[in-house]
């Protein structure tokens, strides 16, 4: 795995998202979701970054924000040397095509009315990458490398199953040679059994295009096989950050350290012997989140200082950061 | 062990522009009193329309071409509707897939736990208001007592779905059916919901039918586990038997399929190749066969039935497959 | 690693494989055609179509020539649908109505069309003060009762617009002022068309709200496309499907008004045919000659069953429940 700690692809700091929403029947209460608060790292270049988090941590803003498909309310995105949140849209376009995404529903993210080999031609069409016969020999190129037959070109994307649609989204991801692309949980609307084949395919893909993902996901069994690095979510934080192994051998942090006891492993006998850390209560709402560290209310290991202010986000070993005030 | 649910030879079709969606074709299960079945696939497969057909919960365009359901001796498809209603929520209990729509947003709590207490036991609404608290307390929803005049929105995802177990358990049902109830939960409220229902089995003695498509959250859950695939049941067995002894080479596939937390991480998965089953055929050869990697000249001949092996007769193992997997040759 | 990812034996659901790749629009007009009431109205529709198109070449008679010696007939060999009391050949005089009913129809929905769409467009794409002008401008315009609207451009306008035309051919001696008759035309059809328009602009506007939200929509920005590219390209052509079904409907219920108004003698005045002015006429004598009340009717009525019918089978067509 390459792995070169100086070559950051993309620097996130201090990365900040509050939407305005109205609640109440008719709209009567104006409040904020806290959807994203003072995230700051670092993506490597030729890495996997995992992301992962529940529902609701804004794992997916995260995304979204790095692409500047949301707007940041605060922070900077740093791709290479250009501050992405400092530029126009019409600035941002050219660039688009080194930062892609690839989404969650392969249903919804494709045109109905375009066959698959026009979506994926589309977007060198645009930037105009090169010559229409050389776009279509670089169609039947990708869809080679995803793994779609040639003669489905003319296809529409109805007449697909949810992973060959997952397939042609990469395809058109991959059609402007990008450098980074947010895999926004690539594979969790797909069947157990489709699952196995995107994964593998991406991390091919990556390693033919030495490509770099940030790899959302809820599935921590799938964000194990597929990253090199893990960032844990809670809330609109990152809870800890560390590579692979090590977050998965020794998680400081109490959230992540529930969150792996919680995954059900698919083997009886462990299953029955485990002791489970079950954390207790819900996940509280974004809109009022708690104060000091978000994860407080329900953490086995919070005491005074954890209510009110809010832990820094620190470095403690080479490459493991963490945000927790009982972790030393 | 008492046998309780007995399905024999059910087959379901749903009617579609161009002809029939076959859904289910020809499955056969036992349920035994006190006993957790899991029934595992992917979607499409059969395994919810199965459970839906077993309370005739079934949509307008499917049809139950055969099959008998037997519950606790009386064949359920011959019962009248207002009978079927007596059994459903009273002896056997359903919990959905979602439980942000499966609460009516306008009822409180409290009358919507309460409604099969009073119309399956006949209490009065008070008694079936105390009865609720209690039952709020059961599912371990904080200050369950004083929240029953709570409505759905004030509750969060993973309170819904106890307030759903308790209205499954309400009238101490003989059978509760879960469809993928934890399915649109995170994992750490997963592990909650999990523990719980494990503990109210204990305490109760109900038995359960639980379908997921996850293999990880039924191993820790079910006695027996049953596989489907394209409507067929292709393996079933015994929890341990199944995750350890794989006979059927989609079951084998989708156990080596699955990333686990506890891997290292390095392998690299194994697939299943191809697409879901097409089922708009019923086919007469194994509806694996389009991506099985065993298969030979008979499975294009003869749809396997579900079988025991002679080496494995007392085990109740049972695979519908022409191939042996293990000795890596017919059988 | 090989060129491909992995061994596959991937194929199309089976179900698929050798069937004709099929475009929604495709997909649509087979469910189209597998619709017998549907298909029965898009028949109606296309003879009255070519009906009016043909006019003046399948006419057995002119429209306007009277023939006093053979007043009020019925049925005949020579006037299959009988004569009118002034000896007109009532077939001909239908064929005409066609002719009419169809040339304010159409013009009628196309300028609905053409403002609806663009401003709807307009307000759905842009959001902000211009929404919000352009809904109140159609919250607006949906509250002037048609009718009425009708019988004021018909008292006020018609009137000095017809003396104007006489005084300016009396003058230039240009022909274009000598057809007064275009007046009725074109003031019924501005009537309607002002009136038509703000189903089409809410309509739209709906679609491109709820399209915009789309994740091709969001997944056509990620790659960079250019805001007119996604308008026209990814959004419009995925909210046409419910803008055809109200066109449709909206051609019959323009034949419909055009007819009534014309009923009202606001419309189109005779001795130009309109089912409206004739089924008017019909009506003083109908006890005595039913004939010239029921052909022009029965015609109305036909055309108005086959365009609720075509349009019924435009909506199950192209808005189907579930369609992935």
């Amino acid at each position: 795995m390459k792995r070169d700690p100086n070559a950051t692809l993309i620097k996130v700091r201090s990365l900040t998202k509050h939407f305005p929403v109205r609640l109440g029947a008719y709209g009567q209460h104006k409040a904020t979701v806290y959807a994203l608060d003072d995230v700051s790292f670092n993506i490597f270049r030729g890495e996997t970054l995992g992301l992962v988090g529940e529902s609701g941590c804004g794992k997916t803003t995260v995304g979204l924000s790095i692409l500047q498909l949301h707007r940041p309310s605060r922070g900077e995105v740093w791709y290479e040397e250009i501050d992405l949140t400092k530029l126009k849209e019409a600035d941002l376009r050219p660039l688009r095509q080194k930062l892609q995404i690839v989404f969650q529903d392969p249903y919804s993210t494709l045109n109905p009315r375009m066959t698959v080999g026009a979506a994926i031609a589309e977007p060198m069409s645009v930037h105009r990458r090169c010559e229409k016969q050389q776009i279509q020999e670089r169609v039947e190129r990708l869809m080679d490398d995803t793994g779609l037959p040639m003669r489905y070109g003319n296809r529409y994307p109805h007449e697909f199953s949810g992973g060959q649609r997952q397939r042609i989204c990469i395809a058109r991801a991959l059609a402007c040679d990008p450098e980074f692309i947010v895999c926004d949980e690539p594979v969790s609307a797909l069947d157990v059994s489709i699952q196995a084949q995107i994964s593998n395919l991406l991390k091919d893909l990556q390693e033919k295009y030495n490509l770099t993902y940030l790899f959302i996901a809820h599935d921590l069994a799938v964000v194990k096989y597929i990253s090199s690095r893990i960032a844990v979510m809670y809330l609109g934080k990152l809870a800890e950050l560390a590579p692979r192994d090590m977050l998965f051998e020794h998680p400081l942090h109490p959230y992540t350290q529930a969150l792996l006891s919680a995954v059900p492993v698919p083997n009886p006998k462990e299953e029955r012997s485990r002791q489970q850390a079950l954390l207790e209560g819900d996940v509280p709402s974004s809109i009022s989140p708690p104060k000091g560290c978000r994860f407080h209310p329900r953490c086995p290991l919070a005491f005074e200082p954890c209510s009110d202010a809010v832990p820094d986000w620190r470095e403690v070993d080479n490459n493991h950061w963490i945000a927790c005030h009982a972790v030393k | 062990m008492k046998l309780l649910l007995d399905v024999m030879d059910l087959k379901i079709r749903f009617r579609v522009r161009k002809g029939h969606i076959y859904a289910v074709n020809g499955v056969s299960f036992q349920v035994h009193k006190e006993e957790t079945l899991g029934i595992v696939g992917e979607s499409g497969c059969g395994k919810s329309v199965t459970m839906l057909s077993l309370l005739d919960l079934l949509p307008h365009s499917a049809e139950i071409e055969s099959g008998t359901i037997l519950f606790k001796g009386n064949d359920l498809r011959k019962l009248k509707s207002r009978e079927l209603q007596k059994i459903r929520g009273a002896e056997i209990g359903m919990i959905f897939q979602d439980p942000m729509t499966s609460l009516n947003p306008v009822l409180n709590i409290g009358t919507q736990i309460s409604e099969p207490l009073i119309y399956h036991k006949g209490m009065s609404k008070k008694d079936a208001f105390v009865r609720s608290g209690e039952l709020m307390e059961m599912v371990r929803i904080p200050d369950g007592k004083s929240r029953i005049e709570d409505y759905p929105y004030q509750l969060s995802g993973g309170m819904r779905q106890r307030v759903l177990i308790a209205m499954a358990i309400a009238c101490n049902p003989d059978l509760i059916i879960a469809d993928e109830p934890t399915t649109a939960l995170d994992v750490t409220i997963q592990s909650q919901i999990i523990a719980l229902v494990k503990d109210l089995k204990k305490k109760l003695g109900t038995s359960i039918i639980w379908i997921t498509h996850d293999l990880g959250v039924i191993a820790g859950l079910a006695d027996r586990v049953a596989v489907i695939y394209a409507g067929y049941i292709v393996e079933q067995a015994k929890v341990d038997d199944i995750y350890d002894n794989p006979r059927h080479p989609y079951t084998l596939g989708l156990i080596k399929a699955v990333p686990s937390v506890k891997d290292s991480g390095d392998r690299r998965l194994e697939t299943i190749g191809g697409v879901p089953p097409d089922l708009t055929i019923r086919p007469d050869y194994c509806p694996f066969l389009p991506r099985c990697s065993y298969a030979f000249d008979r499975c294009r001949l003869e749809n396997p039935p579900l079988s025991k092996t002679l080496e494995n007769v007392e085990t109740e193992h049972y695979f519908a497959c022409w191939f042996d997997v293990r000795k890596g040759k017919p059988r | 690693m090989s060129s491909s990812p992995q061994a596959f034996n991937e194929v199309l659901p089976e179900g698929l494989e050798g069937h004709e790749p099929t475009s929604l629009w495709r997909d649509a007009f087979d469910r189209l055609k597998a619709n017998k009431l549907a298909v029965f109205g898009f028949i109606i529709v296309v003879v009255l179509l070519l009906v009016a198109i043909l006019g003046p070449f399948i006419t057995p008679y002119d429209f306007l020539s009277q023939d006093l010696s053979q007043r009020n007939q019925s049925s005949s060999a020579a006037h299959l649908l009988g004569t009118d009391d002034l000896g007109r050949d009532v077939l001909s005089r239908v064929i005409y109505g066609a002719r009419t009913a169809t040339i304010v129809a159409f013009s009628v929905t196309a300028v609905s069309l053409l403002i609806g769409v663009s401003l709807g467009a307009i307000a759905g794409y842009s959001g902000g003060r211009v929404d919000s002008a352009i809904v109140w401008i159609i919250d607006l315009t949906m509250s002037i009762p048609i009718l009425l609207l009708a019988v004021v451009i018909n008292v006020s306008l018609k009137t000095p617009v017809t003396y104007w035309m006489d005084d300016m051919y009396l003058k230039t001696h240009n022909p274009i002022y000598r057809e007064t008759i275009w007046v009725d035309f074109a003031l019924v059809f501005g009537a309607l068309a002002l009136i038509m328009w703000p189903p089409y602009a809410r309509l739209i506007r709906g679609q491109i709200l709820s399209i915009r939200n789309e994740n091709y929509v969001l997944a056509a920005r990620a790659l960079g496309f250019s805001n007119r590219r996604i308008l026209f390209r990814h959004i419009l052509p995925n909210g046409l499907g419910p803008v055809i079904v109200l066109a449709s409907a909206g051609l019959g219920q323009a034949m419909i008004l055009e007819s009534a108004f014309s009923f009202l003698g606001i419309g189109v005045r005779p001795p130009i045919p309109s089912w409206g002015n004739m089924i008017s006429d019909g009506l003083r004598v109908w006890r005595n000659y039913p004939h010239l009340l029921a052909a022009p009717a029965v015609v109305l009525g036909i055309i108005t069953v086959a365009f609720s019918f075509l349009g019924d089978g435009l909506n199950d067509a192209l808005n189907p429940k579930g369609w992935r």
